[in-house]
């Protein structure tokens, strides 16, 4: 089959009058739902999934994806402009774009995320319609064993988010996976560190965590620093990327869409690695690595690329094997067998309409995000301008309704505040919350590798040694360490030598 | 002296966690290396992070100086002052009337006086309004209705900056125009299914 | 999960009706006056979550009112389904009630804040569907016999996939292991999805599925059908065998079907069991049913009451032999 005239032909289903419109609708829909903080995208494509009855599947899953990569274009611009990360992938865009946003280059950062994002859904789409089936055994390679060792690399190199003592930040990824630890225990099915609180059997929830520990206690700490607020009115520079920005971002943006679309096939848990993982090769590579922590337009670049690739090719085990990779391909799932189409193998050849015209949409999907977002970069940067004494309720107002509205239960909203206050004394502590945002992500998923991989081997350790995949994940996991903790332990001497 | 006393404290918070978290580990069967059970993986993490904060505090003895802080006479006593009038507001809540007797909006209760009470110092003034102004939204959504949670929210948090409280009529002008942006966002637009106005349900 | 959304403007209609009488009385005057509210204790996407929506889809158009469903997922399904034991009986709020909250909690937990008998009105059966082992196609044995005699002679025995521990999949591997004395390891995944990537990927070679979340992959020919725990060859299926032709007696259905508190009035349980009964009667609904391998239920109130009745008392040896006990 060449992909060409399937591509053409997608093409030509996606470019439909109602295609298009209804691809319009969910993008706009997930921009909206995207920037409020609180309200994801699992939520309203259940809500909408009754109207998508009616239409074609085809259109259906047009919009839904629509959704879907609309929340992730708009969760970055709260991100960026507020320090509010409603989702996993963009706690890594808080930590360079919200100090770009606080340096005056707001306008750059919201630009560089759109069309890193841009760019990188164009590439992985190339790669999900050219080699998605080939792809396929990838994902099929990595067995339990394989999956906790790419965890246990994730946690480590995770360290290097912070800006601080590496040793403390890996304190926090542990007190992460600590934290990721309530709840259920997914083998057993006994709670954990609940004290009996009904609401604790799924966990804690991460809005009420990254919600409160960044867009909360930020608020509080920006009303200690008058003196900082006035830089942010002050200080408006371009909207637009500088010649020497785009020199910086260019590259980052090409690493980064290899990282995420690479990790985005792996089902079990690659695509919440992505951003970071692009983040913290950023760190290591750019020619600009001194400035990270600074507002560094690299780290913006390479993890909005990552994380927008590994959107687009997670959809590969679903189109391939019809496995969801998450919550919202499981309701895209139900959608199409709802309307009589089992997604899967056979796909390709039963519903070409359906299969291609998504692939061509996802692009289409992409652009129309471009569209919609450059020219609203002005309008968010004018948000900036509007005095904080008038900001900060906005914002209140807009995370207490939406850590309600996760469960419509006003529980989250005082573990919200709970977390805004532990996030507040870590601040004053210097322990950065990224670190520990990332290990209770990851914590709960390798837990269960673990344990799964253990019961699988018979209790036998050597299984995490005796794969190649694993091993070599091992072996890089164990290299960063030393070199991240070499530095350290030497100037812990030189100063206890000195001191 | 080269005390980093931040990471005194980082450390002894880690050691504290991770203490309490092996102490209530003990519930959980640890089953084998084979089958882990439930008490395992929280056996593995609390050790790795207990031995973390340990060398976290005996590096924090090397790596400093890094003071706190100040905390003024009224910050240090305010705090117990205010963690214990929360609590007795809570223990206590059932008691003003039916509506307290459910444990969140009884917990509410506690967290709103706590944070109210913390306020009568400068240094925790900040954080107190603000964590105060989230605890009235979710006490008064359910019964009172989100534009009288919004109302109070708003009129809690403006406490929190000096040039609000000498113009109120500017924080009117800003609860009139947020109620109606939230009204049109989140009722009009999204339909959240909650109470908009006192006693609708 | 955010889920419950339901048209704000329908709520406030009723909001002053709702001051002046009671609900019951409010809700028998003219039932449905407000959009209804079915509460699917799963995450969206799964197979509860697909049955409700066929279901919601004809039942709105026969109520006049949209039927919503809000998903309320967590701990085995018992959040959702404690969650509508404490509603009022007005009709409005319903459950998707199901084996797992209402017939395997009853027994595996020790402390549910519910009665899955009393504590409910039980409406209709809309679906069930029997449970399914599959096998990886490069998997050898290919009968039970084989593969009992496979997890005897492999040094290790043998492992199986379920989508939970407690589920009716897992609990059927226990009847199974116990039946025949065979060693198998059961191995928990959260949820049916990555289990079912193991298989495929052959890091388990054999998975215990219900019927509608495996038939998209027996069709394609990506796993293999080993043995249905039906009474009879499956419709759909013909030619899986049954656990019964095989030698062991074990028959395990999944079943889903709508509830509402305790004490909902005659006439609303009568109107509510006949429009599902018209609904389940469309054969465009029962061929989507049919499609995903479930079998559409016909049961009266009563008998759905007596259905579940039995049913608690059916997992209770079972839910005790397999030794999963969770506070």
């Amino acid at each position: 089959m060449d992909i060409i005239g399937n591509l053409a032909h997608g093409f030509a289903v996606a470019l439909s009058f109602q295609n298009l419109l209804f691809a319009l609708i969910g993008a706009l829909i997930g921009t909206a739902i995207g920037v409020l903080p609180g309200i994801g995208p699992v939520a309203t494509i259940s809500l909408l999934l009754p109207i998508t009855f009616g239409q074609p599947a085809t259109t259906a899953i047009i919009m839904l994806a629509g959704i879907y990569y609309g929340a992730q274009y708009g969760g970055s611009t709260t991100a960026i402009l507020l320090n509010l990360p409603g989702e996993i992938s963009s706690v890594v865009t808080t930590l360079e774009g919200y100090k770009m946003a606080r340096n005056g280059r707001a306008g750059a950062a919201l630009a560089t995320s759109a069309l890193a994002s841009f760019f990188a859904g164009t590439v992985a789409t190339i790669v999900v319609a050219g080699s998605g089936p080939l792809l396929t055994s990838v994902a099929l390679s990595f067995g339990p064993a394989d999956y906790f060792s790419l965890m246990l690399l994730g946690l480590i190199i995770s360290a290097v988010l912070a800006q601080g003592s590496v040793i403390k930040s890996i304190g926090m990824v542990v007190l992460g996976v600590a934290l990721g630890l309530v709840g259920t225990d997914v083998q057993t099915g006994q709670q954990r560190f609940t004290f009996g609180v009904p609401e604790l059997s799924d966990g804690i929830s991460f809005v009420a965590l990254a919600m409160g520990m960044f867009g909360i206690a930020e608020i509080i700490l920006n009303l200690e620093r008058p003196e900082a607020r006035s830089v942010l009115k002050t200080k408006v520079g371009s909207l637009w990327l500088t010649k020497e920005e785009w020199k910086r971002a260019t590259p980052s943006v090409l690493r980064g869409t290899l990282v995420g679309t690479v990790l985005g096939i792996l089902p079990g848990g690659g695509a919440a690695l992505s951003s970071f993982g692009s983040y913290m090769m950023e760190r290591k590579v750019s020619k600009n690595r001194h400035l990270f922590g600074t507002g560094a337009i690299e780290g913006v670049a390479g993890p909005e690329a990552a994380n927008n690739a590994a959107a687009q090719t997670s959809f590969i085990p679903l189109l391939t094997l019809g496995i969801p990779a998450n919550a919202v391909m499981a309701l895209m799932v139900g959608a199409l067998i709802i309307q009589g189409i089992q997604p899967g193998p056979r796909m390709v050849e039963a519903q070409p309409d359906l299969f291609w015209g998504l692939i061509a949409s996802m692009w289409i999907g992409n652009v129309m995000l471009l569209v919609i977002n450059l020219p609203m970069i002005g309008m968010w940067v004018k948000l900036l301008q509007v005095p904080y004494k008038f900001l900060y309720p906005a914002i209140l107002v807009f995370c207490s309704i939406g850590a309600y509205s996760v469960n419509n239960n006003v529980f989250d909203v005082y573990s919200t505040v709970l977390f805004a206050v532990f996030g507040y004394m870590c601040n004053k502590l210097k322990l950065e919350p990224a670190p520990l945002l990332i290990g209770f992500v990851l914590g709960p998923m390798m837990e269960e590798h673990l344990r799964r991989a253990m019961l699988l081997s018979r209790g036998d350790v050597m299984v995490f040694l005796e794969r190649p995949i694993s091993a070599s994940m091992l072996a890089i996991g164990a290299l960063a360490m030393a070199a991240m903790l070499l530095p350290n332990l030497r100037k812990g001497k030189e100063a206890a030598l000195t001191g | 002296m080269k005390i980093n006393a931040k990471d005194v404290a980082s450390g002894a918070l880690l050691i504290l966690i991770a203490a309490t978290g092996l102490w209530l580990n003990q519930d959980h069967n640890l089953g084998s290396a084979r089958r882990m059970g439930p008490g395992y993986m929280p056996m593995l993490v609390f050790y790795v992070q207990l031995a973390l904060g340990m060398i976290v505090l005996a590096m924090a003895f090397f790596n400093g100086p890094d003071p706190l802080e100040k905390w003024t006479k009224a910050d240090a006593t305010m705090l117990p002052v205010s963690i214990i009038a929360g609590t007795l507001a809570w223990y206590f809540a059932p008691v003003f009337g039916s509506f307290f007797e459910n444990t969140y909006n009884a917990l509410g209760l506690g967290m709103l006086v706590g944070f109210l009470v913390v306020c009568y110092s400068m240094g925790w003034r900040l954080l107190g309004f603000i964590c105060a102004a989230m605890c009235i939204f979710s006490l008064l959504l359910e019964k009172g209705g989100l534009m009288l949670a919004l109302a109070a929210t708003i009129g809690i948090s403006a406490l929190a900056e000096p040039e609000h409280r000498a113009r109120p009529l500017g924080v009117l002008g800003l609860t009139i125009f947020l109620l109606a942006m939230c009204w049109w966002i989140f009722i009009k637009q999204l339909d959240i299914r909650v109470a908009v106005w006192p006693l609708q349900y | 999960m955010m889920s419950g959304l339901l048209p704000r403007r329908a709520w406030l209609a009723g909001g002053a009706a709702m001051a002046a009488l009671p609900a019951v009385a409010r809700a028998q005057a003219a039932w449905p006056a407000q959009p209804i509210r079915l509460v699917v204790p799963f995450a969206p996407g799964g197979t509860t979550d697909l049955v409700a929506r066929l279901l919601t889809q004809g039942l709105t158009a026969r109520l006049g009112q949209p039927v919503i469903i809000e998903n309320r997922p967590g701990a085995g399904a018992t959040v959702g389904s404690a969650q509508v034991a404490a509603a009022a009986p007005d009709g409005l709020t319903l459950l998707m009630s199901n084996v797992a909250s209402q017939g395997v909690a009853p027994s595996l937990y020790r402390n549910l804040r519910y009665d899955a008998v009393r504590d409910f009105t039980h409406i209709a059966l809309v679906v069930e569907n029997p449970v399914v082992f599959v096998a990886n196609p490069r998997f050898v044995p290919r009968s039970l016999t084989e593969v009992v005699r496979f997890a005897q002679e492999a040094p290790r025995g043998l492992d199986i996939a379920s989508s939970g521990s407690g589920s009716t999949n897992h609990l059927l591997i226990v009847q199974f292991g116990q039946a025949t004395g065979a060693r198998v390891n059961h191995v928990p995944y959260r949820g049916a999805g990555p289990a079912m990537t193991d298989v495929i990927a052959e890091v388990v070679p054999m998975m215990s599925d219900s019927l509608p979340s495996a038939a998209g992959h027996l069709r394609s020919g990506s796993v293999r059908g080993v043995a249905m725990a039906s009474a009879a060859r499956h419709p759909a299926f013909p030619e899986i065998a049954t656990f019964r032709e095989q030698g062991i007696d074990a028959v395990s259905n999944s079943w889903f079907g709508i509830s509402a508190p305790a004490g909902l009035p005659a006439p609303i349980v009568e109107r509510l069991s006949r429009e599902i009964g018209l609904v389940l009667a469309d054969p465009a609904v029962r061929a989507r049913f049919a499609e995903i391998g479930a079998t559409v239920g016909a049961l009266s109130p009563a008998g759905y009451a007596d259905f579940v009745a039995a049913e608690v008392e059916k997992w209770r040896p079972v839910v005790l032999a397999s030794g999963a006990q969770v506070d």
